[in-house]
């Protein structure tokens, strides 16, 4: 057994201290974004670099202003494609990990295969989906759900697997059923690996919503980029990437904040 | 809190956020049965300038005077219009006339009603510091293309048509990214942007485009764009497509009247639209949507499409159509064909 950690706590930073341990976290984030700005801002500037190609970040600002409805109104059709579509991934990954955990022929099978899945290229499957669920936002969810299916299911699996022997010994000797020990055991001890999947499948689903709509939609951010491109606006181009990275941040901190509901034990620096 | 309640919370927040998230977006389901007549159009691209005569004859109403609910709807990819036609997916789709022949070629039942624009858009566009006036100044340049293997062939073609030695002449793929390899100065030249488009586009940008239309420079003309339809529907559907072309016909003329009737219309549906290249482009096309002199809507002259089956053939992009016979029919056009 390890050992047992639980009256170890962190000193609480004296009251006063505070605003400077904020500085101290989140300075060199934004010492490192305040870099990438000038540099954007002196390459944009340069005589060699055409300013339909790359806009200069003040350009960008303009565009936040002048086309701020517009963003907002396609961020919001992205964004519900995002989180519909990692609800779907997080039921259907821990599903099919649960299933696969509790039947291992089912894993035996379906394992290589979803390795395998992740080779196929995302435009391949683009057109199947618009076949297989019409031009709604259907092939957009399913391309979101894929993408961040593979990073749940796996973090998932190994979370199962990860489970302290003695302790499933223990639980089994007490007569815990099957699905109890499930319940009690192994789901609680695999939460902490499945946050770390949910963290990558909150980010790359940004990415997954873009590749629906840039095969055919009617709105979102996918497709204001990709016509954007198209029409060479590009301070409107790079605004709807700024957005969508910000979705990418906000998800990945909403999972952090679920994980913190979720595993208080892993804060607090014990074991379950 | 219970190790359940750990478990269920975060899974009930996320569900109910998904959940509120859907029920406040919930799109209307168009697998509901309609009363009206849904007919599905699949575009060539995402709606542009081309498409104003469609628009047009939507927002005038000109489609539901036939007993057609046109829905619009745009390709997942380059290829899907004439496959999703041929699937039976589409009612109709826009696709160009290489493409028809060349599924013809390889005996994909579908067939060509009418012609949406029936000149080349496809160009050779370049800066002028590059200083390409003629085909000839393309000696020693660099042309990028989108890769598709009959644009590549344009290019030979106007080469040879120039006298330039094509080994003279470097060829790059640039896939989607014709304009801006152009303005990164990639490319002395692109082959494959529309001079109704891309073209209008760098000339209302300031930068003073040199633009050579294929079709000038030796390659035989054609239907950039062409309504295609399921050839094994035909018989069944022809009162429909005859009735949207009727529809068409009245629409572009709605256009020619007033263009900000298909304008209007066009970036109403599509927000995310440049107004101001749009209204350009509609202006320099329209020429185009609207039929030739002494010719219906739509009309499409079949010797040009053998013409062009036979330089297909010369440079081996198509192998078992000798003529363009299948592959295209005027009988659905406005006062056209056995059924008026």
């Amino acid at each position: 057994m390890r050992p047992y950690r639980a009256n170890i706590k962190r000193r609480p930073a004296p009251r006063g201290d505070f605003s400077m341990t904020i500085l101290k976290r989140y300075l060199p984030a934004a010492a490192l974004l305040a870099l990438a700005l000038v540099a954007w801002w002196w390459i944009a500037s340069l005589e060699a670099v055409d300013d339909l190609l790359v806009a200069s970040p003040g350009e960008v600002l303009g565009a936040f202003g002048d086309d701020h409805e517009l963003l907002l109104e396609q961020s919001w059709v992205t964004l519900q494609e995002v989180l519909l579509g990692l609800a779907i991934a997080v039921v259907a990954g821990v599903g099919a990990a649960v299933a696969m955990h509790l039947v291992s022929p089912l894993r035996d099978a379906a394992y290589p295969l979803l390795v395998a899945s992740q080779a196929i290229p995302i435009f391949v499957l683009a057109p199947l989906f618009v076949l297989a669920f019409g031009f709604g936002i259907g092939p957009k969810l399913a391309m979101v759900a894929l993408i961040c299916f593979f990073p749940v299911t796996v973090a998932m699996l190994s979370g199962l697997d990860s489970v302290d022997r003695e302790l499933l010994r223990l639980t089994r000797s007490l007569g815990a059923s099957r699905l109890r020990v499930l319940r009690l055991v192994e789901l609680p001890a695999s939460l902490p690996q499945l946050f770390s999947g949910l963290r990558i499948a909150a980010t790359v689903s940004v990415i997954g919503a873009v590749f629906g709509e840039v095969a055919g939609a009617d709105a979102g951010l996918g497709r204001l980029i990709f016509l954007g491109n198209n029409q060479l606006q590009t301070p409107r181009v790079y605004a709807g990437v700024v957005i969508l990275t910000v979705m990418a941040v906000g998800l990945f901190a909403l999972v952090a904040l679920l994980e913190r509901l979720a595993v208080p034990w892993k804060r607090q620096g014990g074991t379950i | 809190m219970t190790r359940l309640a750990r478990i269920a919370l975060p899974t009930l927040v996320l569900t109910a956020l998904a959940l509120g998230v859907g029920a406040c977006g919930e799109k209307k389901d168009d697998l509901a049965p309609e009363s009206a007549e849904k007919f599905v159009l699949m575009l060539d691209f995402f709606p542009n300038a081309d498409h104003a005569g469609i628009y047009a004859a939507q927002a005038k109403g000109y489609f539901e005077d036939v007993g057609l609910d046109v829905e619009i709807r745009q390709p997942p990819d380059p290829a899907a219009p004439i496959k999703q036609v041929a699937a039976g997916q589409v009612d109709l789709a826009i696709s160009y006339e290489p493409e028809v022949l060349q599924a013809r070629d390889r005996d994909v039942r579908i067939v060509s009603i009418g012609a949406l624009v029936r000149e080349p858009l496809t160009s050779i566009q370049s800066l002028p510091s590059a200083d390409i006036k003629t085909p000839a100044d393309l000696a020693g340049k660099t042309v990028g293309t989108a890769g598709i293997p009959y644009q590549s062939a344009y290019l030979q073609t106007v080469l040879d048509k120039a006298r330039v030695n094509p080994d003279k002449v470097k060829e790059r793929n640039v896939g989607f990214n014709l304009a801006s390899s152009l303005l990164a100065k990639k490319v002395d030249a692109t082959l494959g942007g529309f001079w109704n488009y891309e073209g209008v586009q760098l000339q209302q940008e300031g930068r003073d485009p040199q633009i050579i239309k294929i079709q000038d420079a030796g390659v035989p003309t054609y239907n950039e764009l062409v309504f295609v339809a399921n050839a094994d529907a035909l018989d069944r559907e022809g009162g429909r497509l005859r009735a949207f072309l009727g529809a068409m016909s009245r629409g572009t003329l709605a256009l020619e009247r007033n263009p900000d009737t298909g304008i209007d219309a066009l970036l109403k549906a599509n927000k995310d639209l440049d107004p101001k290249l749009q209204r350009e482009s509609v202006k320099v096309t329209l020429p185009l949507l609207l039929p030739a002199k002494g010719r219906p809507y739509g009309y499409q002259d079949p010797r040009e499409w053998d013409a062009f089956v036979s330089w297909m053939r010369e440079n081996r992009l198509v192998k078992t159509i000798t003529t363009a016979e299948s592959a295209l029919t005027n009988d659905l056009l406005p006062g056209e064909g056995p059924g008026k």
